[in-house]
């Protein structure tokens, strides 16, 4: 211990604490959110800017600083735009983007669909193995992708060649497998949305005269709409940053956002300012919606796992 | 239930199971209800995760190849012989896979470790009250909302040897001498694991500051009574106290590291070096390089059976704890 001579007094020791627990979570929060403002930093910039041997951390260099420093507005006009107009026509950029939105999209209308039903029955009822089909679910997220793949892929194939339905670079076959992966994790995630609505709500309904299925739809659904969106987010950013599947069963006409983006590095040169602003795009509407709902899809994404 | 209600039954209960599962007939009404809520979840699950994964064994012990892509029934059946051949040390695929599955443990653990570690500091720090804590948590969050497709390529720009920030900050400060090869060589399992713990720690954050969250206040109360400081409070108190969020963060994250392949996949790029090639990735450019499934079938089963053999240890600790109490 150490010796009482140097020890501080009590309301000094808060105040370092204090002063301590600031700088370290100062620390964390660069580290976090450094990478993410590196990006929409290089975005604006050019390709000899990017690979400058001592790149300025600041959107300015030291020279410009007293500029920016006496009018702010300066700062539009040391930002290069360039990346945001050449990305279009160097890379089929608009078709990734149309791509990873339908193919997510309705992956994440499927799997809320076929979601709720199965959180629904989760919550409410209980029947002869469910502890077992818990578990099946909670074990698809146990299973290294690349075992399924595998058999799929041949499956694929052998359907292709033998039923004549097309299936490997579809849209419809790469949204049926997603469905089907992110569908576990909505059934467990609307449990718990479901399981915070008081049962008594559709006794009420029921009452009333609905029938099982119109107390779900009509009242219980409304009121898990939180939660809903909450799940219909996590599903879709799933389907939206999967590779592996994508990498061999959606190729061509239906790559989406996350393949194309690795085709802006080539063999011999990284278009970086170009992918970077292709990623601002696609990444500010997900940080904007997460800030704007994160609270019930912080709170679905901890239940499951953080019960007491 | 009146019969009178079961003829505005919608559509979704009129499927008759029973005609195709006798034991269906067996349970109650409130039962069948739930299992036809849950058939199309259920239906789904069969096609594409547990119909795939015996069809992925049965693969496993074919010698399927570049010839059999699309008659895969017609490929030889070969006992063993495809695990004997990627488990022996000696052939170059096995000493490979071998070695990709010691890179594995390091990926898990040392990501493990690391999203501990981070993830427990932020929880600590985020539990005190201060103003802009909610802002703050906010933040913390982002690595791991921003797609990860996106946050792994911006660390793989940052990473570059030449024109990378990384090292040309470690250069300005000193801490470095010579620009250093991230991305290539031996060591690039640990800028790996630095990469994939920084997309993954604050999910460990938030899981133990919900844990912390569910602590009674009484506890430190009464501490403080009897003169327990900060660290005695943390010692005797907070972290016993965390140990069954702890068990679910170490096994989920070690399992969710092991079968990571996004992480590897774009952080290292179209040519990743051995060092970076967890099983996974290793697997996946073995089986489609050359078409090898049979081979690759069985690495991918041995994978399956080690994140099997931990998922084991997660549901004894679930159903030891308050999985059965979810039942009402």
């Amino acid at each position: 211990m150490i010796p009482d001579e140097f020890r501080l007094t009590e309301s000094g020791r808060e105040t370092l604490f204090n002063l301590l627990s600031k700088g370290v979570l100062g620390c964390l929060l660069l580290y976090a959110l450094f990478p993410i403002y590196w990006m929409i930093l290089s975005s604006f910039r050019t390709r000899a800017e990017i690979t400058a041997a001592e790149p300025s951390i600041l959107p300015f260099t030291l020279d410009e600083a007293a500029d920016v420093i006496r009018d702010p507005s300066v700062l539009l006009t040391l930002l290069e735009y360039e990346n945001y107009l050449t990305m279009w026509d160097r890379f089929p950029v608009f078709d990734y983007f149309v791509n990873s939105l339908v193919i997510a999209s309705v992956t994440t209308v499927f799997a809320l669909a076929v979601g709720c039903l199965g959180g629904y029955a989760f919550s409410r009822y209980r029947f002869p193995g469910k502890i077992g089909v818990g578990g099946a679910l909670l074990g698809t997220q146990m299973i290294p992708g690349i075992l399924i793949l595998l058999p799929m892929f041949l499956l694929f194939v052998w359907i292709q060649e033998t039923l004549a339905i097309p299936l490997i670079d579809t849209y419809h076959g790469i949204i049926f497998v997603y469905t089907t992966f992110t569908v576990p994790v909505a059934i467990w995630m609307l449990r718990g949305f479901f399981d915070s609505i008081p049962n008594a709500i559709e006794e009420a309904a029921r009452v009333d005269g609905c029938s099982r299925f119109q107390a779900l739809v009509r009242v219980v659904l409304p009121m898990a709409a939180p939660g809903i969106a909450a799940t219909g987010m996590f599903v879709f950013l799933t389907a939206f940053n999967e590779v592996l599947f994508a990498s061999v069963l959606a190729r061509g006409d239906v790559t989406p956002f996350a393949i194309g983006i690795q085709s802006f590095e080539t063999q011999t040169t990284a278009y970086w300012g170009e992918m970077m602003a292709a990623s601002t795009v696609a990444t500010a509407p997900i940080l904007i919606l997460f800030i704007l709902f994160q609270k019930p899809i912080v709170e679905g994404l901890t239940e499951g796992s953080v019960k007491q | 239930m009146t019969r009178t209600s079961s003829r505005v039954r919608s559509s979704v209960a009129e499927i008759e199971i029973g005609r195709y599962l006798p034991l269906y007939n067996r349970l109650s009404d409130e039962q069948q209800y739930a299992y036809k809520l849950l058939l199309p979840g259920l239906l789904m699950m069969l096609l594409i995760h547990f119909i795939p994964i015996v069809w992925g064994v049965l693969i496993s012990v074919l010698g399927v190849d570049s010839g059999y892509v699309s008659q895969w029934y017609e490929a030889p059946f070969v006992w063993l012989e495809n695990y004997r051949f990627v488990l022996d040390p000696r052939t170059v695929v096995g000493e490979r896979f071998w070695y990709s599955l010691r890179q594995t443990i390091i990926f898990s653990v040392g990501t493990l470790l690391l999203t501990y570690v981070l993830g427990l500091t932020a929880a600590l720090l985020l539990n005190q009250r201060f103003k802009g804590r909610f802002a703050a948590r906010t933040l913390l969050l982002l690595p791991w909302v921003a797609p990860s497709v996106v946050t792994l390529l911006i660390w793989r720009m940052m990473f570059q040897q030449q024109s990378g920030i990384i090292n040309s900050l470690l250069l300005s400060l000193g801490v470095i001498s010579e620009p250093i090869y991230w991305l290539i060589g031996d060591n690039t399992i640990w800028t790996l694991v630095l990469v994939h713990s920084w997309t993954q720690f604050p999910l460990v954050m938030i899981m133990l500051y919900a844990g912390l969250q569910s602590i009674p206040e009484q506890l430190y109360e009464a501490a403080s009574i009897d003169g327990a400081g900060r660290w005695e409070q943390f010692r005797y108190i907070t972290f016993p106290q965390l140990k069954p969020v702890s068990a679910v963060v170490v096994l989920l994250m070690m399992l969710w590291t092991m079968i990571n392949f996004t992480s590897p996949y774009i952080l290292l790029g179209a040519q990743p070096p051995q060092s970076g090639q967890v099983s996974i990735l290793y697997i996946y450019n073995f089986a489609f390089s050359n078409y090898q499934f049979g081979r690759g079938a069985a690495m991918s089963v041995v994978l399956f059976a080690i994140a099997m053999a931990m998922a084991m240890l997660y549901y004894k600790y679930l159903f030891d704890q308050d999985f059965t109490e979810g039942d009402r």
